[in-house]
């Protein structure tokens, strides 16, 4: 299958970059980067020398492809998305402009109308641990927000089980650099983020509307930024509507996710890594998710963790192409991470 | 089936013999193998010695 990568250069591109050049049944016929038109690909993914002799190729040159990922900033894809749908090819979205459903949201959280209501329904949300079937048949497959991916996966066998109770979630997240992309300005400087915890989005971040509209509760997000390159671990508070324990939450995430093959459910007994930590993730396409019962608080407490730039952009994308080409969901997404890292 | 006492997970028999201590597959929980026909498990002690004090 022939696949064009737009927007290749950031962080999301070159992870996209290594897994599609080692899928199987994949060609990576063309990769574009205005910024970087010219150059090998090599020059922004180091990672990626001697593997792929691709060069960027400006957008306007972009050809048709049977499946195109886009890995533009927010609020490009917008606009790239229908010349793409037009041409025939399957298109994968990596940016938030076509996650949200209800056109009145992008206004709110993405500062302008949507230019093209009349294809969001034309989106599914890329999430296969929800939307399996859906994304057997998409026409846009719209891939969540890293954050969001961390916490609707938490949070969602709660609220499945009628578990959660009066009043808004809370989800206070933190997340590595890589989230900010490869243009994260002034306050991705070293010096500037060496070492921080950061407050930077205590609220309105723009994944509250995509946690909201997958879960059906109400949530009050704030997030973080912490000493890492890679990783997001969301701690999702939820007020219990009843009094649960562990078993009872282990039935619940196992009837969640007791089949799916990236979703790992974590909550031992002993050891340095009794909860979800995405530090072990680095590289992988495995959501770790856990709990805990707090009776004192009447809480329960639920905990997502990822790789970023995997489950929570390139590797949750590869996952659902494959659901959408009719490939088995987990090719070149194998690998398993590192130990110690 | 057997069960986890901790997490309810399904709890298989590899080769375990009577009194054996094996950690639970998904809650990391110590099991002990209390009998094996049939095949039974309990959370095991945390310290079930005296060390002779």
């Amino acid at each position: 299958m022939k696949v064009a990568v737009v927007g290749g250069s950031g962080f999301v591109g070159g992870e996209l970059l290594r897994l599609l050049v080692r899928h199987p049944d994949v060609e990576v016929v063309q990769v574009t980067s205005d910024s970087m038109a010219g150059q090998a690909v090599s020059r922004a993914h180091p990672n990626l020398r001697k593997v792929s002799p691709l060069r960027f190729t400006p957008h306007a040159s972009l050809g048709r492809a049977d499946a195109t990922f886009v890995a533009t900033p927010h609020g490009e894809s917008m606009e790239r998305v229908p010349e793409l749908l037009h041409s025939g090819g399957l298109v994968i979205d990596l940016s938030a402009d076509y996650r949200l459903h209800d056109p009145e949201q992008y206004p709110t959280y993405y500062g302008r109308p949507h230019p093209h209501p009349d294809l969001l329904p034309k989106s599914v949300y890329g999430l296969p641990e929800l939307h399996r079937d859906e994304l057997r048949t998409a026409a846009i497959i719209a891939v969540p927000g890293c954050i969001a991916t961390a916490s609707i996966l938490a949070l969602r066998p709660l609220v499945a089980a009628g578990w959660v109770g009066a009043g808004p979630v809370v989800v206070d997240a933190k997340s590595g650099s890589s989230a900010s992309g490869r243009d994260a300005g002034p306050a991705g400087l070293h010096a500037e983020r060496s070492g921080v915890m950061r407050a930077y989005a205590p609220t309105g971040h723009r994944h509250t509307a995509e946690i909201e509209q997958e879960t059906g509760v109400p949530v009050a997000l704030s997030c973080h930024g912490v000493e890492a390159v890679r990783g997001v671990l969301a701690t999702v508070h939820a007020p219990a509507a009843q009094p649960v324990d562990d078993k009872a939450l282990w039935r619940a995430y196992r009837a969640a996710y007791g089949e799916e093959p990236f979703v790992r459910i974590v909550h031992e007994a002993d050891g340095v890594y009794r909860e979800p930590e995405p530090k072990i993730l680095a590289g992988t396409n495995l959501c770790e998710v856990g709990f805990a019962v707090d009776p004192h608080a009447q809480r329960i407490v639920a905990l997502g963790a990822l790789d970023n730039l995997m489950k929570g952009a390139a590797g949750g994308a590869v996952q659902c192409f494959n659901l959408r080409a009719g490939f088995p969901e987990t090719t070149g997404l194998d690998f398993l991470g590192l130990h110690p890292i | 089936m057997t069960l986890c006492p901790e997490c309810e997970a399904a709890v298989v028999n590899h080769d375990l013999i009577a009194g054996e201590i094996f950690p639970c597959v998904d809650c990391g929980t110590d099991l002990e193998v209390t009998t094996l026909e049939p095949f039974a498990v309990q959370t095991a002690p945390k310290e079930a010695e005296d060390w002779g004090e």
